[in-house]
Order: structure tokens, then sequence, then C-alpha cells
């Protein structure tokens, strides 16, 4: 066909060959983490306690604290972990920039005021994680519809909107917060992000809105290899680029106002996490985007494990924790990047 | 020779802007390699992202197997015509399998999108590696790669789309001349064996008369002259439309003619 002759390739152009071990590693990982999860907090329960617990979830109080308050905040810190994660390795193809984190175009902002506008709309309804939820998807849906049109340049008109609308949000939220002292620390505490204190209802709620972005993302993930390569390129190769880029928008603000519903503004996860996966096993979005839910839920584990179970520092709110994990490794990242050796 | 591309009365301009493409009209047939030429600025690339469907026309339409072209679905539309990137920048170090395998994204079902490559599509993406000489660099990473090599694994990305239609815009810019030759003589073996349509905005006149088998010359967004590669690169018109007055001499083994600077 091609009028050359043949030879038979050494090897066939295909995945990296270390695909299947990477799995089993990073299940293990997280397996592992859970468990620790499971075996320290507050009270003091043994390995084969827990087992027991486990086993019988009706066998008395170590059972109660086992599958009523150590599950619910492992399963929820795990999805947290894993949906800012895979919506920051989204956000970062659909932007084409690699600062880009779940919050950028605007979610953080949107979640903050719909937070606060819930507590002071009805203060004693503990409406702060659903109008969170609401806030976000709104903001997001703000920033996509002045995107659109004909411009040239829809993505970073989507990047500037939104940070505009952050801005004008945040604004509102402080003159909110000004005026209602009394919620102030409730407030305060929830924008650092914890997970502390969950309760299964939340994480069947927000299990089923990323099985749902989940889906939403499955179609597009090679197409987000394609969007690596410039939109007209990804145009030409078939991809319907403006449905896409809003299915993509759309699956990341899901998984992002879910995270945020469970657990308040937790940073940095979404944005270190699919760096860190990038440098192990590849920028392609077939791995990419598995093993960032895999490592990001792993790490957010592990980070609320040590929230709960810092005995000097009493208890420290998880985001503060990732931000104290996730801060220092990306400089160390960036500075190896840079042919740099600080630490 | 059944028709591949029919323009008619084609118009297009840019929003905000008086720079437009004027009344195309023209049809281009199965297995031959068209140049479009004109100096900077005539319209060449704009015409190319029109017939790749990047654009839409303002008025008149294209024909694409008898079909307007904007009535296809990005599906169908990338596997009846590609086009071929002068150079793309990944944000990433994506490797060059993935590079050519987006060739066949217009193809792919859900499943596609988590397993690995299915056979059919492993098979178009080994044929274009070897029609391209590029297997050898399968795994290297994309930006890694020098001008020539990273021109021959685009060529094979759009070969995996397995279109009939090929559009080409300056393929070989920045190419020394050893690396342009064999970047062409793939292009001409396409058109001869496969019987690919071809779609070239090129500058070279001399190249385009050696390859090329009919030329659309362009000038501020209208097609001016067209014909065959010789009759065009010979026209008395080639002076005013390049404000030059070329010498113009026979090539000495295929007669096709060479112009040179006066």
């Amino acid at each position: 066909m091609t009028g050359l002759k043949r030879k038979d390739p050494a090897r066939l152009p295909g995945e990296r060959p270390k695909s299947a071990s990477a799995w089993i590693l990073w299940l293990v990982a997280l397996v592992v983490s859970m468990a620790l999860g499971l075996v320290h907090g507050s009270t003091v329960i043994t390995m084969p306690q827990v087992w027991h617990a486990v086993l019988h979830p009706a066998s008395g109080i170590i059972a109660v604290i086992i599958w009523e308050i150590r599950f619910p905040r492992i399963v929820a810190a795990a999805l947290v972990g894993g949906g800012l994660a895979v919506a920051g390795a989204v956000m970062q193809a659909l932007l084409q920039n690699p600062l880009a984190d779940p919050y950028i175009v605007g979610a953080s902002a949107g979640a903050g005021l719909g937070a606060i506008g819930a507590e002071t709309v009805a203060p004693q309804m503990a409406l702060m994680a659903p109008g969170a939820f609401i806030g976000a998807l709104i903001a997001v849906f703000f920033a996509w519809s002045l995107s659109r049109g004909r411009g040239r340049s829809p993505m970073l008109t989507l990047l500037l909107a939104g940070y505009a609308l952050s801005v004008l949000f945040s604004a509102v939220s402080t003159y909110l917060m000004l005026q209602n002292q009394t919620s102030l620390s409730t407030i305060f505490a929830w924008e650092l992000g914890g997970i502390h204190g969950m309760v299964w209802a939340k994480v069947r709620v927000a299990t089923v809105i990323m099985a749902v972005s989940g889906l939403i993302l499955v179609p597009q993930i090679k197409t987000m290899n394609a969007l690596l390569l410039g939109q007209d390129v990804a145009h030409g190769v078939g991809v319907p680029v403006r449905l896409s880029q809003a299915l993509l928008l759309l699956s990341a603000s899901l998984f992002t106002a879910a995270a945020v519903y469970l657990s308040g503004l937790i940073g940095f996860v979404g944005l270190v996490i699919p760096h860190l996966v990038r440098r192990l096993s590849g920028p392609e979005h077939e791995r990419l985007i598995p093993f960032s839910f895999l490592a990001g839920a792993t790490f957010m584990v592990l980070a609320d494990t040590l929230a709960e179970h810092l005995p000097p520092l009493g208890i420290v709110p998880v985001g503060l924790i990732t931000a104290f994990l996730g801060g220092p490794y990306f400089l160390y990242v960036l500075a190896r990047q840079q042919g740099r050796r600080f630490f | 020779m059944p028709e591949r591309m029919r323009l008619e009365q084609v118009d297009f301009h840019w929003p905000g802007s008086d720079r437009a493409l004027a009344e195309i009209s023209g049809t281009i047939q199965e297995g031959v390699w068209l140049a479009v030429i004109g100096p900077n600025g005539a319209g060449k690339t704009t015409l190319l992202r029109l017939l790749a469907g990047l654009e839409q026309p303002k008025h008149g339409q294209i024909l694409v197997g008898g079909q307007s072209l904007s009535a296809y679905s990005s599906r169908e539309r990338s596997t009846l015509i590609a086009l071929m990137p002068q150079a793309i920048g990944p944000l990433f170090d994506l490797k060059v399998h993935t590079v050519v395998e987006m060739g066949r994204i217009g193809r792919y079902r859900f499943w596609d999108h988590l397993m690995r490559l299915q056979p059919s599509h492993r098979h178009a993406v080994e044929e274009a590696l070897w029609a391209t000489d590029t297997l050898d660099l399968a795994d290297r990473n994309f930006t890694e790669l020098s001008g020539g090599e990273s021109r021959r694994v685009l060529l094979a990305m759009v070969l995996a789309q397995e279109t009939p239609i090929l559009l080409l815009d300056e393929p070989t810019v920045y190419l020394d001349p050893g690396h342009a030759s064999d970047l062409l003589n793939r292009v001409e073996s396409l058109v001869r064996e496969q019987k690919k349509t071809v779609v070239m905005a090129y500058h070279d006149l001399s190249t385009v008369a050696l390859y090329c088998d009919e030329i659309w010359a362009m000038d501020r967004g209208r097609v001016v002259m067209s014909g065959t590669a010789s009759e065009v690169v010979l026209d008395p018109r080639m002076k005013e439309l390049y404000a030059l007055d070329f010498l113009s001499l026979t090539h000495p083994t295929r007669q096709r003619p060479v112009l040179l600077l006066p």
C-alpha cells in the first residue's frame, strides 16, 4: 500500500509498558491509606478491633465509631481528593494552562458566596454545603456563558471571565461576612476546608454527582489529548471542539462542586496531584485521569488522617494540611525543573 | 475522473475586518494535486481553513461528495478531509504515537476512550507510521523531535485519518531542501498510488511546477488564474501578481518550467 518494503516492527507503537503495575500500585496505596485512616483517630482502637468492627457492623460502640464516623470521613476524603485532582487535570487540558486548578474559573468564589448567602439567609438550616454546591456551578456557568459566541479564543475569555467573576463574588462575600459577624467563624472554618463530622447522607449525594460527571467525562478522555494539540488540530481530527469543551467544563465543575459540598474549599490538591501523576506516568489522559483520582484520593485520606491525629497541634483543618504538604512539594518540583536543588 | 470538492461562489470575511475571499468557484478532481499560490495575504490559508471546515462561508457553499461541507458532523468530516497543521506546540510532553493516534479520534466510540487501541485503529496508526518512516520515533516525546521529524509525524497523524482529501498549508516551511523534497515525495506517492486529492498552499513556484498537477493563483481573496501547473506558472499575468519579472527556464530532466528571480 505504501510502496515501502515492510519489515516486522520491533515493537508495536502502543501504550507505556508499565500501565498495569501503575494501576496496582495506586490501588494498593489507596487501600493502605484508607486502612491507616480507619485505625487512627481520637479514640484509640487497635487493628484487630477495627477488623472485627468492619466485619460486624452491629457489634457495639467501636463498630459505630468505625462505620458512622471514620468510614464516612475516609470515603468523603477520598472522593474530595480524587474529585479535585480529576477536575484539576481536566481544567489544565481544557484551558491549556498548567497553572489551572479546579477553582480557576470562579468555582471557589461562587461556592464561598453560595455558602455565606445560605448562612446569612437561613442560619438555622445548615444550608452552607448545598449553597456552596449551587454557588460554584452558577459562577462557572456565568463565566462560560460569557465565553460563548464567535470569538477566536473562547478558553482565554473563560479564564478571564472566571477571574473577574471571582473578584466580584469575593467582594460580595466579604461584605456579607462583615454584615453578619455572628457566623464569621463558622464561615471561616468552612472556607479553610474540612471533613470533620461527615455523615453518610452527604457522601451518598456526592457519590451520585461524581458518578454522573464521571460518565460525562469518559467519552472525552482522549479528546483531552487532542485538545493539547490545539483547538484547530482537534477540530481537524474530528473533535466537535465547542461541545467537548462545554462537556469537559461541566464535568470538572460537577466534580469540583461535589467536593466543595463535602469539604469546603480545599486548595492545592487539584493543582499538584495532576502534575505529580504526569511526572510519573505521562500526560496522556487515559492514564492521567484515573491515576489522578487514585492519587488525589490517597493524598487526601492521608492528609485527613494527619489532620485528625496531630495531638500536639490539636485538630487542624485538612485544608491547611494539604497546603502545608502540597506547597513545598510543588516548589520542589519547580526547582527541579529549573535544574536547582534547594532541598 | 470523479470530482472530490466543488466550490460554488464562496464568499468569506473575518469578523471585524475586510480581508475576504470573494466569489471563489471551482472543482477539484480525485487524485489531483492542487497548489494554491499567491502573494502574502492573498487568502491561501483562509481558503484552506474553509476547505477544512474550520470557517464557514458567508455565502455560497463547498460541496464534498455532493453534500455541503457544513452539513457534515465533525466526525464525518474528519473521515473525508484532513488538514495537516504546520506546527503544534503541545503543552505537555505527548508521545509521538499519541499524536498520531489522534488522527483516529473522529472514529472513536465510547469505549475507545478507556481501552487500549482497537485493532482497526492500531492498523491505521501503524500504516501511517510506516508511510512516513516514523515508526522508530513512536515512543519519543513529540517536543524533542527535529523540524523534519515533527513534520513527518504530523503527516502521519493526518494519514491515520484515512481521508481521501488532504489539505497542506506550507508543509515544508522551515525545512532544509533534503527534508522538504523527502516530504513532497511522500505526498507525491500518496497522490499517484492512493489517488488522494491534495490541496496545498505553497510559496515556491518552481517546486509547485515540478510536483503539482494544477494551480489556483490567488490575489486579494480571489482566484485570478487557474489551470495546469505549467500553464499558470508561465502565464504572463504572474508578473503583476508578484510585481516581479521572473526568468523562466525548463527543468533539464523533468521538462517542467522553473522560475528564477530576475
